[in-house]
């Protein structure tokens, strides 16, 4: 069983490795020009560039996506003369990147030529003043200091430099003279937690995600847990009696419920008990951050939206495995044993019928999270779901990467634990 | 040695026509099957017309706004009173009949969204899993590996993603199906090649000293084209839903068009006046999700029912 | 006692009669318009003759629009609208997020639902007679929800942000007439001074431009995080696309009727929604009400008993525009023609539920302060068709005569083209429509000969025709000129109108340029649109703003 369990865990790291390379990729790199989007079409060339530069998007991809991945706080401090370090806002409380000079924060901005220190006392406010900063000599002879700017970023200063730095702001995109020659915006990274500034929101992404997260489990797991007894009981009744009547009915019951997007049944849900009849809230309205505790009709709907999608899946493979567990021999040898019907199906066959759809219905995760997506949306319930579709509407990558990261390290996990749960249950694959 | 070598072939590979009766005996054979390719027929057969003709222009805005079934309209306008039985027919036509490449003008193919997406896993997948199950070893542990990466993404979010990055278009479905589709061929025809590759005439075309290639797509792939015809029959289903999906999240095939899964969005906001116009579409997707899944199933179990 | 009543006070003297007006808020709006309040109560007094009640009695209860002691305290007010990203106020561009910081903070000016401004934080203003130099004097008394004292320096920081380019505030762009805070002067600590480097009318309008919030003097850059303001609220908790709550704060400078600060409400949600998740949520009851109705939500839930519409009528339209520098629109009989086939009654009632007022081919609307009435123009096919024909033989060519409309699906436009092509057919317009996502349309919606465009509301009759039709110094059509029309009379006498402060004397120059824009002009305009706020029942005192803006200050709920 260890071995089995550090076999896919490895299998599971490589796996969210292999994903993030795909993501990191598809929205960074395939992406296209993310200063179109933040500059808009008309920007000019010029324009371009300079943000592109201040962006850190100049690097090599494979250094952005090191960055991204693990951090670039490491790479930044073989360039800095001082000690990086993360403090927060006074005001605000967002964190912000420093350095410690003699102990004391400090960064640096460059104002008509003439590099400025700001330096934070101990009682939260900040001084500048003229900064004094061991210039070195890069190989082309310039003089350069590496330090930290106003905006998080590690940036490569040349005395006496003219470059332009067009920066921008929601007026448009202002000058500034004697700006950085190179950016490398710090951040910790995603393993570490950081999985940058949303664009959308400019809240750091995992400020939100994990409340965003906790209620589309809540909304799974209540559809899970209801759909599993219902599917399973209609699943197995249709088995036992396959080919008659009742296991036509339910069969294609399942069949509709399936075929029928999660979108319509939604829709047709909230039209006729939301606002018909009036028995339950036609929308997920979360008035407080708990809504879900203190009313939890809201869910009713979404949990059925999500219920009738899934209960034709389960239902189906219940029905498969229960008829193929009485077709196997030793049930037949059960009957001609002449046990009584109900004995031999309670006692014998459903233990064993029942063991395959559980486990398989774990391995199709995936599918349920996209129906999440829609319930979501559909019934305005801040989800992880919802939030990944805003993100993707916006298109806010860091959001959209560390969402569909989230996403897909639950969906790994469920498996591996459907993968163990199957072998504990199923002896043979135990011991081969 | 020529007469050595065709005689297992035509033993293999009978007529084309053959090959059909033997198809026809097969769904013949079972109601289930039946009545699924009826249903699609239908839906075929109704797209197929609406490349000629529908009631009304399905664009045209020649009626006033959500009207009841009546005469004219036999399922109603919709809000910009346009026709909706001309709409339902003609979206038809992006998820079987018809693919839009992004050009100015733009190029129309044949075969739709659903279909060309279907295609390109079932070739994708079918070829890494041949490759995986018949060498095996180290290319089948890397094949699987970096499969389970896109297995592991849900569909809808491996599209949003996707739509992120690359923007919509008939393209980019395609390619969305195509990479959400493929892992799971893959494993389907890797675990059909493992079963085959035991086999007395695999050995014999190894003997012969044919080639790795020769034998996975010439000995191996075409004995587990049932199963595989089948599970393709599936995910035209899992396609068309998926595009419903789409289209509802306002992600859809780009206008003008007509999709069903945008005709639900843009009906969804007069559902309180007309929600007939919501329904249709939702039972034309139903309905050929059904027919497609009957019609899988149908055959499944008359091939399994061959096999026993 | 030799006053000119403003004709707005004498109107407001008409619906106080009906009954439509309180007491109360006819003598704040006179008042405000600059009559007398010796003069106010005169007209009140001689208006209500119906009413039994004792003038001088009236006067003594404040609460003169409810019945005395009718108004209730306490309540939440849950309201469906995205929340949206807020840093810094100056930031806004959206007016979702503005709907939000109005609650903590204030303008100096406000621009009522009947688009006249007036002082807000501001206990008045003077501009010199060439509108070029503003005082503004600052209502004293007021306290921030920090306790500190609102004075010129927190006006004065809020300028300067306004008018800082790494702020980043499209302020910046309507404010071009300052020279940076070399033109913000402050005076005394609650008086500052204005001096525009060019003549302006419309300083206390862009004072209430939604991002112009005074901000506390400390202010370091997020509001999320230091939401210090002088308004009625405090911000509890702000999650963007989640929800906001607002909290009612004590010692609000404002009292109420009941002679107790205001607001009345406890509190305030914003639930993060979409339109369609709102309005159901409306009509199951999990919602009082949602930002910005559409025309199809207005359909789903005008009928609801649990539900008030409030209407509002404003400056956006659908104008129907032609290329004057493109066949065959350079031509204005044909263009001419074209106007004539607006049924607007019609085209009212297909596409927007009857829901606005007609209007004439000119681009003022009824609810500018300075509009001039003119009759709204009938359905004219056969006057068309003669226009059409007499265009056609000059030509040689046959009628119809085939054009292409362009517009976007999103709105009203699709049904305002179907409508327009079967009402010009008589005429002898053969119309075919090119109707794309609104994407498709914004890509070229100054390109295309002949289209319909949205254009949002104003308050102000001169904000508007500067941008759309006018040019720049080079003569070529500014950028929002999507029709190329520049008439040198049209321009010259709007740029007087511009400089002209004086409601009177301006309704006489608008009134020219309504008349060249119907005689010449490029666009047909068929109506105004108007904008609803739904609202349960229950809550009174609701207004709808034609910027979607909210006033909740004021409002209160039955219990």
């Amino acid at each position: 069983m260890a071995k089995f369990l550090v076999r896919n865990l490895f299998s599971m790291f490589v796996t969210m490795f292999l994903v993030s390379l795909v993501l990191f990729f598809l929205l960074e790199v395939a992406g296209g020009d993310v200063t179109v989007r933040l500059l808009g079409v008309f920007a000019t060339p010029e324009q371009r560039e300079s943000l592109r530069r201040q962006l850190g998007l100049d690097a090599p991809a494979w250094q952005r996506y090191v960055d991204w991945l693990i951090g670039s706080d490491w790479r930044a401090q073989q360039l800095s003369p001082y000690p990086l370090t993360m403090a927060p806002n006074p005001q605000t409380g967002e964190q912000e990147w420093w350095t410690e000079v003699d102990g004391v924060l400090t960064r640096w901005r460059m104002v008509e030529g003439e590099l400025l220190a700001i330096q934070r006392t101990p009682d939260g406010r900040e001084v500048t003043s003229p900064a004094s900063v061991p210039w070195t000599t890069d190989e082309t002879g310039a003089e350069v200091f590496w330090g930290v700017d106003t905006r998080n970023n590690l940036v490569k200063w040349v005395r006496g430099s003219d470059l332009e730095v067009l920066v921008l702001s929601k007026a448009g995109v202002r000058s500034e003279r004697g700006g950085p020659q190179q950016y490398i915006p710090l951040r910790k990274g995603i393993v570490r937690g950081d999985a940058g500034m949303s664009l959308q929101t400019n809240r750091p992404v995992s400020a939100t995600i994990f409340s965003r997260a906790a209620n589309s489990l809540i909304l799974a797991a209540a559809a899970f847990v209801l759909v599993m007894p219902l599917a399973l009981f209609f699943g197995v009744l249709a088995g036992v009696n396959e080919g008659k009547p009742l296991d036509r009915i339910i069969s294609i019951t399942g069949l509709g419920f399936t075929a029928t997007p999660e979108f319509v049944v939604g829709v047709f849900l909230i039209l006729i008990f939301g606002i018909w009849l009036r028995w339950l809230p036609a929308t997920a309205v979360f008035l407080t951050g708990d809504a879900i505790f203190r009313d939890p009709k809201i869910l009713v709907l979404p949990v059925l939206t999500l219920m009738a999608a899934e209960f034709g899946y389960v239902a189906r493979i219940t029905r498969a495995s229960m008829v193929e567990v009485m077709q196997s021999p030793y049930i037949r040898t059960a009957f001609i044993k002449g046990l009584p019907r109900r004995r031999i199906i309670f006692r014998h066959a459903l233990r064993n019928a029942l063991m395959a759809p559980i486990t398989v219905v774990m391995l199709q995760i995936n599918w349920l999270i996209g129906g999440v997506i829609v319930v979501e949306v559909l019934f305005g319930i801040p989800g992880l779901g919802s939030y990944i579709y805003d993100a993707a509407i916006f298109g806010d990558f860091n959001a959209v990467a560390a969402a569909a990261m989230l996403t897909v390290l639950i969906a790994v996990m469920t498996r591996l634990i459907g993968d163990m749960l199957y072998t504990y249950l199923n002896p043979r694959i135990r011991f081969a | 040695m020529t007469t050595a070598a065709t005689t297992p072939e035509m033993d293999k590979r009978p007529s084309l026509l053959r090959q059909v009766r033997d198809a026809l005996d097969l769904v013949f054979s079972s109601r289930t099957a039946m009545v699924g390719l009826a249903i699609a027929l239908f839906w075929l057969g109704v797209g197929l017309l609406s490349l000629f003709w529908t009631p009304y222009p399905p664009n045209a805005q020649m009626f006033s706004a959500n009207q009841p079934p009546n005469a004219a309209n036999w399922m109603g306008t919709d809000h910009l009173g346009r026709d909706i039985w001309s709409r339902i027919m003609a979206g038809t036509q992006v998820v079987l009949l018809k693919t839009r490449l992004s050009a100015d003008p733009p190029i129309v193919i044949p075969g739709g969204v659903a279909i060309w997406g279907v295609i390109g896993a079932v070739v994708v997948g079918g070829l890494l899993g041949v490759n995986a199950g018949y060498r095996g070893g180290i290319a089948d542990q890397i094949i699987m590996q970096i499969l389970d990466a896109f297995i592991a993404f849900p569909v809808i979010v491996l599209y949003l993603v996707i739509v992120t990055s690359l923007g919509r278009g008939d393209l980019i479905v395609i390619a969305a199906i195509t990479i959400t589709g493929s892992p799971g061929v893959a494993r389907l025809v890797r675990g059909l090649t493992l079963d085959i590759k035991t086999r007395d005439y695999i050995r014999a075309a190894e003997t012969r000293g044919e080639s790795k290639w020769y034998i996975m797509l010439r000995e191996i792939l075409p004995n587990a084209r049932g199963p595989i015809l089948v599970d393709a029959m599936l995910r035209v289903g899992y396609a068309i839903f998926a595009i419903g999906t789409l289209g509802f999240l306002g992600l859809g095939l780009p206008p003008p068009d007509p999709d069903w899964g945008s005709m639900v969005n843009d009906a969804r906001k007069y559902i309180y006046a007309n929600p007939l116009a919501v329904a249709w579409p939702a039972l034309a997707i139903a309905t050929l999700v059904i027919g497609v899944n009957l019609f899988a199933d149908g055959l499944r179990e008359e091939i399994m029912r061959y096999q026993r | 006692m030799n006053e000119r009543i403003h004709p707005l006070v004498l109107q407001a003297t008409d619906k106080l009669r009906q009954g439509r007006i309180s007491r109360r808020e006819f003598l704040r709006y006179a008042t405000l318009l600059g009559v007398s309040v010796g003069t106010a109560y005169a007209l009140s007094a001689c208006a209500p003759a119906a009413v039994p009640t004792a003038p001088t009695a009236r006067e003594a209860a404040p609460a003169a629009g409810a019945a005395p002691g009718a108004i209730v305290r306490g309540g939440v007010l849950r309201k469906g609208m995205l929340v949206q990203q807020v840093d810094h106020p100056a930031r806004l561009s959206w007016i979702e997020g503005a709907n939000a910081v109005r609650l903590v903070n204030e303008y100096l000016t406000v621009t009522g639902p009947d688009n006249i401004t007036r002082p807000y934080l501001l206990e008045r203003w003077k501009a010199s007679d060439d509108v070029q130099t503003w005082t503004l004097y600052l209502r004293k008394g007021i306290k921030f929800n920090n306790g500190d004292d609102l004075t010129a320096d927190d006006v004065l920081f809020s300028f300067s942000q306004w008018l800082d380019p790494a702020v980043g505030s499209s302020m910046l762009g309507l404010l071009s007439y300052l020279d940076g805070m070399d033109s913000v002067e402050k005076v005394d600590d609650y008086t500052i001074r204005l001096h525009l480097t060019s003549p302006n009318i419309g300083v206390p309008e862009h004072l209430f431009h939604y991002p112009a919030v005074i901000l506390h003097r400390d202010f370091q850059g997020d509001w999320v995080k230091q939401p210090v303001g002088t308004g009625a609220f405090t911000l509890v908790e702000y999650l963007e696309g989640e929800r906001a709550v607002f909290r009612a704060r004590p010692n609000y400078w404002r009292m109420g009727e009941d002679g107790r600060p205001l607001p009345y409400l406890d509190e305030i949600i914003f639930v993060n929604l979409d339109k369609d998740a709102s309005v159901a949520a409306m009509q199951s009851g999990q919602i009082d009400t949602f930002f910005k109705p559409r025309p199809s939500d207005f359909l789903a839930l005008k009928d609801n008993p649990e539900l008030q519409v409030k209407s509002v009528a404003t400056a956006n339209c659908f104008v129907v525009r032609m290329r004057v520098d493109m066949e065959p629109w350079n031509d204005n009989r044909v263009r001419t023609a074209l106007k004539k086939c607006q049924d607007r009654q019609k085209i009212l009632d297909f596409s927007y539920n009857g829901e606005g007022i007609l209007s004439i081919d000119a681009h003022f609307s009824p609810v500018h302060p300075a509009y001039a009435e003119r009759p709204i123009p009938p359905y004219d096919p056969e006057g068309a068709r003669a226009l059409l024909e007499e265009y056609a033989a000059e030509k040689g060519i046959q009628l119809p005569l085939r054009v292409t409309l362009a517009t976007k699906n999103d709105l009203s436009e699709p049904e305002i083209a179907q409508t327009l092509k079967e009402l010009a057919a008589p005429a002898g317009f053969d119309i075919t429509l090119d109707i794309t996502e609104p994407n498709g349309y914004w890509d070229r919606w100054t390109e295309v000969p002949l289209g319909i465009t949205i254009w949002a509301h104003r308050p102000l009759d001169t904000m508007v025709p500067p941008l759309a039709y006018t040019a720049d110094a080079d003569g070529n059509p500014v950028p929002w000129n999507e029709t190329r029309w520049v008439d040198p009379e049209f321009v010259e006498k709007l740029r007087k109108a511009e400089l002209t402060l004086d409601v009177e004397a301006r309704r006489e120059i608008i009134g020219e340029l309504e008349d060249i824009m119907q005689e010449r002009g490029p666009i047909g305009n068929s109506y105004w649109t108007n904008e609803w706020e739904i609202i349960r029942k229950e809550f009174q005192n609701v207004v709808a703003h034609p910027s979607n803006f909210d006033f909740y200050y004021e409002v209160w709920k039955q219990a």
